[in-house]
């Protein structure tokens, strides 16, 4: 079981989870289900990163990346609440909660 | 003995994952949501990313948690099972309000196209399989960093990256965090809060945020300070003293209301614009942007940590505030499609 690495294996739950939240964004069709699904991509994204940081770690993983994950997990939290804001909006003024009817 | 865990955290995460996107109603969705930002969390501890595991768990599950719980309110459960109706769940009118119809028959999913459906996932599984096993070793900036740390004025490298090597990136960040609530402000009705002059009483909440925002304060102003040499910092901080005041907000404490307006804008730009005459007053000393002088450096980045997590903090707060009173009493009402 050794051959596979801590990062490889992480590395690959990041691809599924990127894959499983893109699904989820084509198949969704409830705004709230499609925020949480392009949070999950994101999650994807951030994992990949982070196994990244751990496989060129030396005393330390590498903080390049660590950095830049806790950047975006920040960035990424505002663009879903105000994604969630436009959503809620719509839904109050509208009684919508997906794309699905044309005007 | 340990990679198993990591298969374990991994496996778990993915079918978190799944599970969330799959759930009948909004509400199992987003208490999946929680379990699976916490896995993550406890996979970034396993990877050695102790920083952007308490981010993770404090912003991503812990924070957008909260807003999205409180937009259940809006996208209220019956609805929803209306539109899972037209979705191909086979729930019944009546099945709406009962939980144990929580089954959903997924008549729908069969007329998926199947066979685009197995050439995508054969064409993913080559592919990850090729970039897990064959991916370049690139180094990484590791030793680059390592090397610079005694130059940077803190312990942590992973501070020094934010606060020092790529203190621009943290600078717009915090611009990030500034915009998303005047866009939220924007797209809501306005940007002012029903003055409540006196607490409600409420018996739980009440007793609870005295004793807890005390403790949120002082653990927040305590990972401010250890950012400098452990794991922890500004955001860390700021969304400790977030949760404060969304805890207090919620006890019916006159949070938005107890400072002038004026207050608020300078609270909320205190951080960003700190930063950005800093910048600019090194580059006029002949400086690059965000070079700090080396004697300099260590307090330097601990005073511009603290207005930037007050700034976050306060943004957080008004965010969660400005969602809760979104909920207007007549929504409810909004007519049917």
């Amino acid at each position: 079981m050794n051959a596979m690495e801590t990062y490889q294996i992480y590395l690959t739950a990041s691809a599924v989870l990127f894959t499983t939240g893109l699904a989820g964004v084509f198949m969704a069709r409830h705004f709230f289900r499609r925020i949480v699904a392009t949070k999950i991509m994101g999650a994807g994204v951030f994992l990949s990163l982070v196994s990244f940081a751990e496989r060129d770690a030396l005393e330390f993983a590498d903080p390049v990346p660590h950095a830049m994950v806790i950047t975006g997990i920040v960035v990424a939290v505002s663009a879903a609440a105000f994604a969630l804001a436009l959503a809620r909006r719509i839904h109050q003024l509208t009684g919508e909660h997906d794309f699905t009817t044309d005007s | 003995m340990s990679v198993w865990i990591d298969i374990l955290l991994a496996t778990l995460s993915v079918a978190l994952a799944v599970r969330c996107l799959t759930a009948p109603t909004l509400a199992q969705c987003v208490f999946l949501f929680f379990a699976f930002g916490l896995t993550l969390a406890l996979a970034w501890a396993r990877l050695g990313a102790v920083d952007v595991a308490i981010a993770e768990a404090a912003i991503g599950a812990g924070f957008l948690g909260v807003l999205l719980i409180d937009a259940l309110r809006d996208f209220a459960p019956a609805k929803e099972a209306t539109v899972e109706d037209a979705e191909g769940y086979a729930a019944g009118g009546s099945a709406a309000e009962g939980s144990a119809a929580g089954v959903p028959l997924r008549a729908g999913r069969a007329a998926l196209p199947l066979l685009p459906l197995a050439i995508a996932a054969v064409v993913f599984v080559l592919l990850t399989a090729e970039a897990v096993l064959n991916v370049r070793d690139g180094g990484g900036l590791t030793e680059l960093a390592q090397e610079n740390l005694a130059r940077s004025g803190v312990d942590h490298p992973v501070t020094a990256v934010l606060l020092n090597y790529r203190s621009y990136d943290t600078w717009l960040e915090v611009g990030v965090v500034l915009i998303a609530l005047l866009a939220i402000f924007a797209v809501g009705n306005g940007g002012t809060f029903a003055r409540r002059d006196h607490v409600t009483h409420d018996p739980v909440l009440e007793p609870v945020s005295r004793i807890l925002a005390p403790v949120l304060f002082l653990i927040g102003g305590f990972l401010l300070f250890l950012g400098k040499y452990e794991p922890g910092g500004a955001f860390q901080a700021a969304v400790l003293w977030g949760a404060m005041g969304i805890l207090l907000y919620l006890a019916g404490w006159p949070v938005m209301t107890c400072l002038p307006r004026v207050w608020w804008q300078v609270l909320l730009t205190a951080g960003f614009g700190v930063f950005m005459l800093l910048g600019l007053a090194f580059m006029s000393g002949g400086g690059a942007w965000f070079e700090y002088p080396l004697a300099h450096a260590g307090n330097l980045i601990l005073l511009i940590e603290t207005l930037a997590a007050l700034s976050i903090a306060a943004a957080l707060t008004a965010i969660f505030a400005f969602f809760h009173e979104m909920h207007a009493p007549d929504a409810t009402e909004t007519p049917e499609k």
